[in-house]
């Protein structure tokens, strides 16, 4: 169903005839899927519909009034940059303008106060590039270079880089949001004047706004534009190498080194993280999945196959491995300093460095996600929670224990308790959980253990990143806080009266329960009989 | 069953009190603000009280003021339309250290003296703004926004996971205290986002208007084994800050920063006035203090490597910046000084800043250290249309965050029994404050009269926050009056 010809006249002379299109080929380009971050899983089959219309805005005034428009002729909107999350960041209604925001893709760095100011369509790739010419870095999320930095920035944007500043939010300086409603807010520093040096207030924070943890799937607005923190690096270049697929970054070993060590056993593991928190050493520090070791090998999803099928539960049980990243951020004698108290840390549990490339294929250079979803074709992160070691190094055997009830539709791993690492300096600790399926295959098992999950988390305890539209929020809501989903709607309805802003969200995952029969089972919590359906 | 009643009722007759002798010690503070006074003040023991407290409040719509700390200095406690002035100093539990994940959770009464106290048994302390009053409420001070003088920590900000009373009288534990049964849970508070919303950033800088934090995670650093303090006298203060520009993205160093010297000479002097005097005349006009720290492992060898590149910065780069253990003339400085960084204020000493003459009008702001100069340029030349000697501006320079930004503080010494003085400082503080902040100077903590010359430039922020504060606090019961609100 497309836009109103009314509708569609007063946005044609937004942005023009050439930014403006309800063809269905070109709507038909913003399907969710296929393969991918959540692809293929009921939630995609049941909530996602292609968008009636596709605008593409150059500026910030534009998306006001584009807006505008929507909420005058009650037309759903959602808004997309890259669209790797998923499902989730596509619409969810008949009859929708999907505003896609990747013609706003300023880059300009301001190198001697270390930040960026980007618009919606920049992506990481030219920014990590930019920043290191300059003696910085970004952190790149698990979405991979290719991700909008704004849209991970307010959604996600972590990796083991975060061993140094953890919270995405911290990274967040001066940005404007254009409200559900049109209205513009400018936050920071930008409040007051034409520049996005400082994100906070003044008074009270506002950019409480943008995404809660974990984010908000653009139900509360569109950010047209934002500064983000650049953090000191080194001076030396890391020189790209190979030939795409193959590519890495070759690493200048006296400034930046990765270095792996087997340790004996999961608490040198977990202490060996502690203690190199402690001592305030090292640029990331991290312990993935043993399949991320196929993965890396492997260049076919047969090759895969091949190397994890050797693997069981009992090479899972006595795989311990710390990887550390060295960054010479003062000068090359301070490398030396840390990997002195590295080792002194290792010797005392027991861990010994193995062999260990000297280049980087996928935290520095570019979060390398695309070869995630190789072996199966699908995958979802059940968790990636940022709270401190304690929780992330007991978090992912709690995930693995309730996985083999669903095993298959998901990939066999043998208990693979997944990724756990230090987080601003060991003051945090995060862990995260992948899973993977056929999506050929019957994947409703995969949905009922997604929300099994979320009653995991709430039975144990245990904080987790899918809250707010990642989850029944109904489920979720009363639970946390508690009822932190009271206050979410109520914000939801201050900015959002008419439900515009990317409709059902953040109550989609509800919608979802009450619309798929096969997850009639899990149900066992109320939800209000006005539910949007 | 009045006001009075009920109240005396939910937190006892000892911790309730209309007395006017009291009411009047909760009506004005070290600030220029005008008095206010409250119509009760209650002293709750704990979160379940407290909600009693403003559950009632808010069906009466009767004002609250939140209060934790024993001392003010910006007129954000003074109530401004009278009400309940909630005074949260019985709540000073330490409530938890957690050395793993080097966290400690206090209560909103917990004070820098004791805090720090506590710590340091433990090996532990917290990075601190300068010179913090020892009876200042640490949770306040840090949700305020505060700014460490440590500036060699990519995270900045030590707040984590938290719990707060809403305006409507709900508990409502944010970020991954939230989690039920917090804190007998798995997990243990280390993350202040979500659930759902960032609601902890509504209540940083808010002065009270959000509802009342009752305790709060914060990190904690170990203590250093061993420290260098470095002192270098500056006379070109832009040559200074293009240092830091050079040495703090290098991560060098922990506590960095720029006194003048009226700043120095009130916080060193011991004997009044004559020592300050002598101070004032003898130090440079600018002292740049740098603390180089060994940590728990190597100490020494971390020390070496930051010498060794502070040493060859200097040597190629800045010849002029003569960075060594002692400021010449003043031997012995570095003892006195480490102490001072790391620790409050002592509550029993009048405050460094109050000491020259009995009152101190703070002026502070954020921007880019670039354009600090620019500033302290413009306030030298209008102090003396208002009368008020350059001699006597106190001014502190403090980098944020590899000096990518950095804490501009200016201080008016005023005797605050002489009315014809405090009037001119209040008249001078916000003429200039204007004058500041048409050039660029963004405050994000606008106390008292700066609030609606902030809101007048930020309009569409200011309108945003009033229909935020209405989500939560739509009867305006929380320290009404206050920012824009």
């Amino acid at each position: 169903m497309s836009i109103s010809k009314e509708a569609y006249t007063v946005l044609e002379s937004i942005v023009g005839a050439e930014y403006i299109s309800d063809d269905p080929a070109v709507c038909e380009g913003y399907r969710s899927g296929p393969g991918g971050y959540e692809s293929g899983l009921g939630y995609e089959r049941v909530m996602t519909v292609i968008p009636g219309c596709v605008i593409m805005p150059n500026s910030t005034e534009e998306v006001q009034r584009i807006v505008k428009v929507c909420c005058r002729y009650n037309i759903p909107y959602v808004p997309y940059s890259t669209g790797f999350y998923g499902p989730r960041s596509h619409p969810h209604v008949d009859g929708a303008l999907l505003i896609d925001l990747k013609r706003m893709d300023e880059i300009d760095i301001d190198d001697k106060h270390w930040f960026a100011v980007v618009g919606p369509g920049a992506i990481y790739s030219p920014l990590q590039e930019e920043a290191m010419k300059r003696g910085g870095y970004v952190v790149i999320g698990g979405g991979g270079a290719q991700a909008s930095v704004i849209a991970n920035l307010i959604g996600d944007g972590w990796s083991p880089l975060s061993h140094r500043i953890g919270l995405p939010h911290r990274r967040i300086l001066g940005t404007e949001l254009v409200l559900p409603d049109g209205e513009l807010v400018r936050m920071g520093s930008l409040a007051q004047q034409d520049d996005p040096f400082w994100g906070e207030g003044p008074g009270p924070d506002l950019r409480g706004l943008l995404r809660g943890y974990t984010g908000l799937r653009g139900c509360l607005g569109i950010v047209t534009k934002m500064a983000v923190k650049i953090l000191p690096f080194q001076p030396e270049r890391l020189e790209p190498t190979g030939i795409s697929p193959h590519t890495s970054l070759a690493l200048p070993e006296k400034r930046v080194k990765w270095i792996n060590f087997v340790v004996p056993n999961k608490e040198a593991q977990v202490k060996a993280m502690f203690e190199i928190g402690k001592a305030e050493i090292a640029g990331a520090v991290t312990k993935v999945p043993l399949f991320w070791r196929a993965i890396a090998k492997a260049e076919c999803k047969e090759e895969f196959w091949d190397l994890w099928g050797k693997e069981n539960s009992d090479s899972i049980n006595k795989f311990f491995i710390v990887r550390v990243l060295l960054i010479g951020f003062t000068s090359e004698e301070q490398m030396q300093y840390d990997e002195r108290v590295l080792m002194d840390i290792m010797t005392e549990v027991g861990g010994e460095a193995r062999p260990t490339k000297p280049s980087d294929e996928s935290w520095i250079k570019n979060a390398d996600s695309a070869g995630m979803w190789m072996m199966c074709g699908s995958y979802v992160s059940v968790d990636y929670v940022i709270e401190t070691l304690s929780q992330a190094t007991q978090h992912g055997e709690t995930y693995a224990d309730l996985k083999w009830k669903y095993t298959p539709p998901l990939m066999p791993d043998y208990g693979d308790p997944g990724w756990f690492q230090s987080f601003e300096l060991g003051h945090q600790g995060y862990s995260e959980f992948l899973v993977y399926w056929d999506q050929d295959q019957d994947t409703n098992g995969v949905d009922l253990f997604y929300v099994d999950t979320a009653k995991m988390n709430i039975k144990n305890r245990a904080y987790t990143s899918l809250l707010g539209p990642h989850q029944p929020l109904y489920l979720t809501g009363p639970k946390y806080g508690p009822n932190y989903h009271t206050w979410l709607l109520r914000v939801k309805e201050e900015f959002d009266p008419q439900w515009v802003c990317h409709p059902p969200v953040p109550l989609a995952h509800d919608v979802f329960m009450e619309r798929a029969p096969w997850m009639k089972s899990m149900k066992d919590w109320e939800v209000p009989k006005d539910l949007p359906k | 069953m009045d006001a009075k009643e009920k109240l005396g009722k939910l937190v006892g007759a000892e911790n309730f009190s209309d007395a006017p002798e009291v009411l009047l010690e909760y009506s004005q503070d070290f600030s220029l603000s005008p008095p206010g006074m409250p119509n009760y003040v209650v002293k709750p023991k704990d979160a379940q009280e407290v909600q009693k407290i403003v559950s009632f409040a808010n069906e009466n719509k009767i004002p609250v003021v939140p209060t934790s700390s024993k001392v003010h200095f910006y007129g954000a406690t003074i109530p401004r339309q009278g009400g309940i002035v909630l005074d949260l100093s019985r709540m000073n539990k330490i409530l938890e250290v957690d050395a793993d994940n080097r966290r400690v959770r206090i209560e909103a009464g917990v004070t820098w003296e004791q805090l720090t106290r506590e710590l340091r048994k433990k090996g532990f302390r917290i990075i601190m703004p300068l010179l913090p009053h020892a009876e200042r409420s640490v949770l306040t001070d840090y949700l305020e926004r505060v700014v460490p003088t440590n500036t060699v920590y990519d995270y900045g900000e030590p707040l984590q996971a938290m719990e707060v009373v809403w305006p409507t009288g709900e508990i409502f534990r944010m970020g991954s205290a939230s989690v039920d049964g917090y804190p007998d849970s798995l997990s243990k508070g280390g993350n202040p986002s979500g659930p759902g919303l960032d609601f902890y950033r509504f209540f940083q800088g808010a002065q009270g208007t959000m509802g009342v934090v009752t305790w709060a995670n914060l990190k904690v650093e170990s203590i250093p084994v061993m420290d260098k303090v470095f002192f270098a006298p500056v006379d070109d203060v832009e040559y200074a800050i293009e240092f830091l520009y050079r040495i703090l993205p290098r991560r060098v160093g922990q506590e960095c920063l720029l006194l003048n010297n009226v700043d120095l000479a009130a916080i060193l002097a011991e004997q009044w006035p004559d020592e300050f005097e002598r101070l004032l005349t003898t130090l440079p006009p600018w002292t740049l203090i740098l603390v180089v720290s060994g940590l728990l492992r190597r100490p020494e060898e971390k020390i070496a490597y930051e010498e060794k590149f502070l040493g060859e910065v200097l040597k190629n780069e800045f010849p002029e910046m003569h960075l060594a253990e002692n400021l010449p003339g003043f031997p012995g400085l570095h003892k006195k000084l480490l102490p001072l960084l790391r620790n409050p204020w002592p509550a029993d000493v009048p405050y460094w800043k109050n000491r020259y003459t009995g009152a101190c009008q703070n002026l502070f702001f954020i921007t880019r250290p670039v354009l600090a100069s620019q500033f302290m340029y413009m306030v030298e030349e209008m102090a003396p249309q208002y009368g008020y000697p350059v001699s006597d501006i106190g001014t502190y320079f403090q980098p944020i965050e590899h000096n990518r930004a950095c804490h501009l503080e200016f201080h008016f010494f005023y005797d605050p029994t002489n009315d014809v003085d405090k009037e001119r400082v209040r008249i001078m503080y916000r003429d200039i404050a204007q004058a500041l902040l048409d050039e660029g100077a963004f405050f994000t903590q606008p106390y008292g009269e700066l609030a609606p010359l902030v809101y007048e430039k930020a309009a569409s922020y200011a309108m945003t926050l009033r229909r935020v504060k209405k989500v939560f606090d739509p009867n305006n019961i929380m320290n009404p009056g206050t920012l824009c609100f």
